[in-house]
């Protein structure tokens, strides 16, 4: 009897403990590469020496799904369910009065460069360790440019066509040295909507549904109009030329038929899909399509987007680890966090698949292993850009005001200037 | 009622009104005093009080009206297209559900699948180059509609919810027919009642009162309907398939906007509860005349 008693009474306590007591719980990014990358690195830093049992790391994953939503709601209740958490560079604002900022080693500066310790700063701070970098390729198909730059009759008609749409007679060109002009000519050309014998369904695709997400693809294209959402006294520039020229090009492009009629529900992965039917000759994309759209067509090649009349520019942000001010066990979680932002885990981090934006010797000493990431840091450092407000509080809001009013404008139901006046409204709203 | 009696009924209740206070008194206080403050998740301890302001920014909203008219429209038209269609089903397979009872498992299995992953599924076949509807439409006709766009994307999740929730109808409605008198089916058949007669001047009376709920059941659903909807195209280009639920989603969570999130609950539940008392009232007038 004693000896059930004590059985149960053992059996009880088990199941009334909390977890073992505190080590360093993270909070990443599920199911991707940056999983696979996390969790080596945190494997290589269990097992330094100089790491305390309580100060070991342990990973901890929800789903994707509505994973920044259920992270605010964690941070504002004050969990202390993680001690360092994902952050990206849209979110810090919003995250930071639940974080503290942190420091790095003193080798961060060196290993990722000023502008990609920028994606994790706000009001000054340092927020976050950087992971990983996303910019964006423009991915077209060589086979079908190279086509066309042999063939004289199709030269003629690509004149026809910019003429037509465009307003200006438009010669084929390498992709190197396309413009946005450029790009809309090729678009148009290649779409069976407006040249019957294109060899591709769509010139095009573009991202047009209402997720913000596909404003920050979007965002590389005014941006090289000189477009930002801010000037530096903080007055709002949404009403300008340069948002104006990329809009109307973009609906002209939709209005023809160079995307997909369904543009307007198209994201990530039903834009990928569709190049990889090889019904497509030239998008836009995140870097992070690059091994899947080059995988489904080998033709394919990845460069800088189009340059416009300010320059070759593409949005970057970054996904990065930072740590919760409710945090049980701050120095130990601090000490990996500093650990994290030094060579060794950077490149540890990169080998295992991560795609952290590296600068100078470092991402040099990657080059055989990951050519990507040399491309990667090279497009960040070149042209980079975070619009003015992007980090602030409200960024994520305003990517999603302007996602409703754009998508809004290329699916017709309004027209450019209600767009804009809409949106300039809610901006004003949220960042004044 | 005796007072012992009234006594008896009180204390009897008690434990689910205590529960029902438990479970729902506190959110619903929770809702009200966010909804009368000025609330985001970084003032979630301390919003700050400011009346009705949440409320008059929901009703200037356009896009409050325009996710309002969008759940009526469509709570309206799937509800009577699933009642219509469920009531044909019902009717015109009852000898063969009568001789094959397992076909009802075969009519009712859209319904097992989540409104979610239902959406999800929509949104891989109705893909121009992924799904197997236009995959054939281009081989076949050389051309496929946009299901997605913007001209054609209320049509196409009026149809989505339509083919998921007939078979609530259908069961609703089936069971109700299978319980109809058949002496008075037969005694109109022996005077020599033709069938469409039969079913218009005898059935279809007997079996409104079921019509109604599943028609009530349907329209609420379809009012509030978010999950399928929201995998499949988000609120849509410039919001039109914005319903309630997913305005009430965005702005909290999306936007980080809480007091007018529940400010719009609130609005969104009064006006239900009014029209609903209301149903109830003229239900009781009518059975009282």
């Amino acid at each position: 009897m004693t000896r059930h008693r004590l059985t149960g009474a053992a059996l009880a306590a088990a199941l009334l403990a909390g977890p073992a007591a505190a080590q360093v719980t993270v909070l990443g990014w599920p199911g991707g590469p940056e999983e696979t990358a996390l969790r080596a690195v945190a494997e290589m830093y269990n097992a330094r020496e100089d790491v305390a049992d309580e100060d070991k790391v342990e990973l901890l994953f929800t789903s994707r799904d509505g994973f920044f939503d259920k992270l605010q709601v964690d941070l504002a209740a004050g969990s202390t369910a993680f001690d360092a958490n994902l952050i990206a560079t849209y979110s810090i604002g919003r995250y930071a009065p639940f974080m503290e900022p942190i420091t790095l080693s003193d080798e961060a500066q060196d290993v990722f460069g000023e502008t990609v310790l920028s994606t994790m700063q706000f009001d000054g701070e340092q927020y976050g360790v950087p992971t990983d970098l996303s910019l964006h390729f423009l991915y077209y198909r060589g086979d079908l440019i190279e086509a066309l730059l042999a063939d004289e009759a199709a030269a003629e008609l690509y004149g026809d066509i910019s003429e037509e749409f465009l307003g200006e007679r438009l010669a084929p060109k390498s992709p190197e040295e396309w413009t946005w002009d450029d790009f809309a000519a090729n678009a148009l050309y290649f779409s069976q909507s407006v040249n019957p014998d294109s060899p591709t369904r769509y010139g095009t695709v573009i991202q047009m549904k209402n997720l913000l997400f596909n404003m920050m693809v979007f965002h590389s294209w005014p941006r090289s109009y000189g477009a930002d959402w801010m000037d530096a006294e903080g007055a709002l520039t949404m009403d300008s030329a340069a948002w104006r020229e990329a809009l109307e090009t973009a609906k002209l492009l939709y209005d023809a038929g160079a995307t997909p009629p369904d543009s307007t529900s198209y994201e990530y992965a039903e834009a990928n899909t569709a190049f990889s039917s090889g019904q497509v000759a030239a998008m836009v994309q995140w870097n992070a399509a690059a091994t899947e759209l080059t995988g489904a067509q080998p033709e394919t090649v990845a460069i800088a987007p189009p340059a416009g009349p300010e320059g070759r520019f593409t949005h970057i942000h970054g996904l990065g680890l930072g740590l919760n001010a409710a945090a049980e066990n701050k120095d130990g979680a601090r000490a990996f966090l500093e650990w994290l932002s030094t060579e060794e885990a950077a490149l540890a981090y990169a080998r295992s698949g991560g795609a952290p934006g590296l600068a100078g010797d470092t991402a040099q000493a990657l080059a055989d292993e990951r050519p990507d990431l040399v491309q990667v840091g090279d497009y960040a450092s070149n042209y980079g850009f975070v619009m003015n407000g992007a980090t602030s509080e409200s960024a994520l809001s305003v990517y999603e005001a302007q996602a409703q009013e754009f998508t809004g404008y290329w699916a017709g139901t309004q027209d450019l200037d209600t767009a804009i006046a809409n949106v300039t409204a809610s901006m004003d709203e949220l960042l004044n | 009622m005796p007072r012992h009696t009234r006594r008896e009924t009180a204390v009897l209740a008690a434990p689910l009104v205590l529960f029902l206070l438990a479970i729902l008194g506190f959110p619903v206080i929770l809702s009200v005093v966010y909804g009368l403050s000025e609330t985001t998740f970084q003032t979630l301890r301390s919003p700050s009080f400011t009346g009705l302001d949440n409320f008059s920014r929901v009703i200037a909203d356009d896009r409050f009206w325009q996710a309002a008219w969008f759940s009526l429209r469509f709570g309206v038209i799937t509800a009577v297209l699933q009642c219509a269609l469920g009531l044909f089903l019902a009717v015109y397979l009852a000898p063969l559900i009568a001789r094959h009872g397992w076909t009802v498992a075969v009519l009712i299995m859209p319904m097992v699948v989540a409104p979610a992953m239902m959406g999800l599924m929509y949104r891989l076949s109705l893909h121009e180059f992924a799904g197997p509807i236009p995959h054939y439409m281009w081989q076949w006709f050389g051309w496929s509609p946009a299901f997605l766009n913007a001209r054609n994307v209320f049509a196409t999740v009026v149809v989505a919810e339509t083919l998921q929730w007939t078979p609530f109808a259908f069961l609703l409605l089936l069971a109700a027919y299978q319980t109809l008198p058949r002496d008075v089916a037969e005694a109109a058949r022996v005077d020599g009642t033709r069938p469409w007669r039969l079913f218009w001047k005898i059935e279809l009376p007997l079996l409104m009162p079921t019509l109604w709920i599943a028609l009530f059941i349907r329209f609420i659903d379809g009012f509030r309907v978010f999950d399928n909807i929201y995998t499949l195209v988000g609120s849509g280009p410039g919001g039109i398939t914005t319903s309630m639920s997913i305005y009430i989603y965005e702005a909290f969570l999306r936007q980080g906007d809480i007091g007018r999130a529940l400010a719009a609950a609130i609005l969104l539940f009064g006006a239900a509860f009014t029209l609903l008392s209301l149903a109830q009232r003229l239900g009781r007038r009518r059975r009282a005349a």
